[in-house]
């Protein structure tokens, strides 16, 4: 419980301020940074749930990746605006830097394993944020045609 | 105005703010040729990647060089506006030009604002790693400084490499000294909130998802700078935990 209320607070801290830092139109902060305290808790329950890091880092880019795509249409701006700002918590940042760290302290063996972890991971955002949108402009354009055929 | 050549310029400039600005490869493609259509070029070839812009239409072609590279997604934001109404024709290839010189010299946040958001940032991941309350206070003055020093090396070659090595050499020395002076939660989470906003994570995800879309030029070269600057940054750490150890072993 303390490490989801801690998680929320730094999730929503780190996206809203990184949107100054991305430069991100000002009307998109807030909404990116609470999709991103969605995602990040999604990512800490079922992870929670002893499933895979693949997995929960998979099934949060999704639900982050498809409410960036509703908000964008709502508010009628490139989805790529909320979904850079939301991935920030999600991103493994640190697990590229740490592969790197133990390059530089000649660790050879911790350098591969945390190598292999930041694949992992940024393979399975890069899966999660590319598939949402194509299914949702598939489903989006089976919508549209729906009402104009009416 | 409305020559060849100029829609062609106009492209190529749309091209280069959307690049500039950390836009997927993909992105740029598909912009471009909306606009294109939109102007009634129907022959238009784009091709783009991380450092330069080809567009060729009906045999004159233009090619630029794309040196500078960062994310602002305001004016990803502005551009796609503006390639929208140029799609469905509500603004001509002049106001077009107009709009887009007009977004090239926006004001970006003021340093004070950057310099309070990487604080910010930085509190609010050392959190995420681990830290306490002191760890976030710590982080905050971290960050305050690292982004402080950042504007003396955007100016200069190699700016954002030697920038990263400054922000982990700077964060792992004060994260130390801060220790020394007040015991506070965990140095290990200071140091990982404090480089954390000049990770390159993102990068890294637009690369894979530039891959998945068929660029795999552009992929590979985005994952390339993505391992450079954290190695930079992995670089800079280490020199300041060494140095630190190093001074301590002469001062006691």
């Amino acid at each position: 419980m303390h490490k989801l209320l801690v998680g929320i607070v730094g999730a929503f801290g780190g996206t809203f301020s990184y949107t100054y830092l991305l430069h991100a139109p000002r009307q998109t902060a807030i909404p990116a940074s609470l999709i991103a305290v969605a995602g990040y808790v999604v990512y800490l329950l079922v992870d929670a749930a002893g499933c895979s890091a693949i997995f929960s880092y998979f099934l949060a880019t999704v639900v982050i990746s498809s409410l960036c795509e509703i908000s964008a249409r709502v508010m009628r701006l490139p989805s790529t605006t909320f979904l850079l700002s939301a991935l920030v918590p999600l991103v493994p940042g640190y697990t590229i830097y740490s592969a790197m760290l133990a390059l530089v302290e000649n660790n050879g063996m911790e350098a591969a394993s945390a190598g292999l972890k930041a694949v992992q991971l940024v393979a399975a955002i890069a899966v999660g944020a590319a598939v949402t949108p194509v299914l949702f402009r598939a489903f989006y354009r089976r919508t549209q045609a729906m009402h104009t055929r009416r | 105005m409305d020559s060849t050549l100029d829609q062609i310029e106009l492209l190529c400039i749309a091209a280069q703010l959307m690049l500039e600005n950390g836009s997927e490869t993909y992105r740029v493609e598909e912009t471009v040729r909306r606009m294109a259509a939109g102007l009634g070029l129907a022959h238009a070839n784009i091709t783009a990647f991380p450092t330069s812009i080809f567009i060729e239409v009906d045999g004159s072609t233009r090619v630029r060089r794309i040196s500078r590279r960062g994310t602002n997604l305001g004016r990803i934001a502005q551009v796609n506006e503006v390639s929208r109404r140029v799609e469905h024709e509500q603004m001509s290839a002049q106001e077009a030009a107009l709009e887009l010189e007009k977004i090239q010299h926006s004001p970006c946040t003021s340093q004070h604002a950057m310099i309070l958001a990487y604080a910010v940032a930085a509190a609010s991941f050392s959190l995420l790693f681990g830290g306490d309350a002191s760890t976030f206070g710590v982080a905050f003055l971290i960050g305050l400084i690292v982004q402080a020093v950042q504007p003396l090396f955007i100016k200069t070659e190699m700016g954002v490499l030697f920038g990263n090595f400054a922000g982990g050499l700077l964060t792992a020395m004060l994260a130390q000294l801060f220790a020394e002076l007040i015991p506070y939660g965990s140095v290990n989470a200071a140091i990982i909130g404090g480089i954390m906003p000049l990770l390159s994570g993102l990068l890294m995800t637009t690369a894979v998802r530039d891959t998945m879309y068929g660029d795999l030029v552009s992929g590979m070269a985005r994952a390339l700078e993505a391992l450079l600057l954290a190695t930079s940054v992995a670089l800079g750490v280490y020199t300041g935990l060494k140095l630190v150890t190093m001074m301590g072993g002469l001062l006691l």
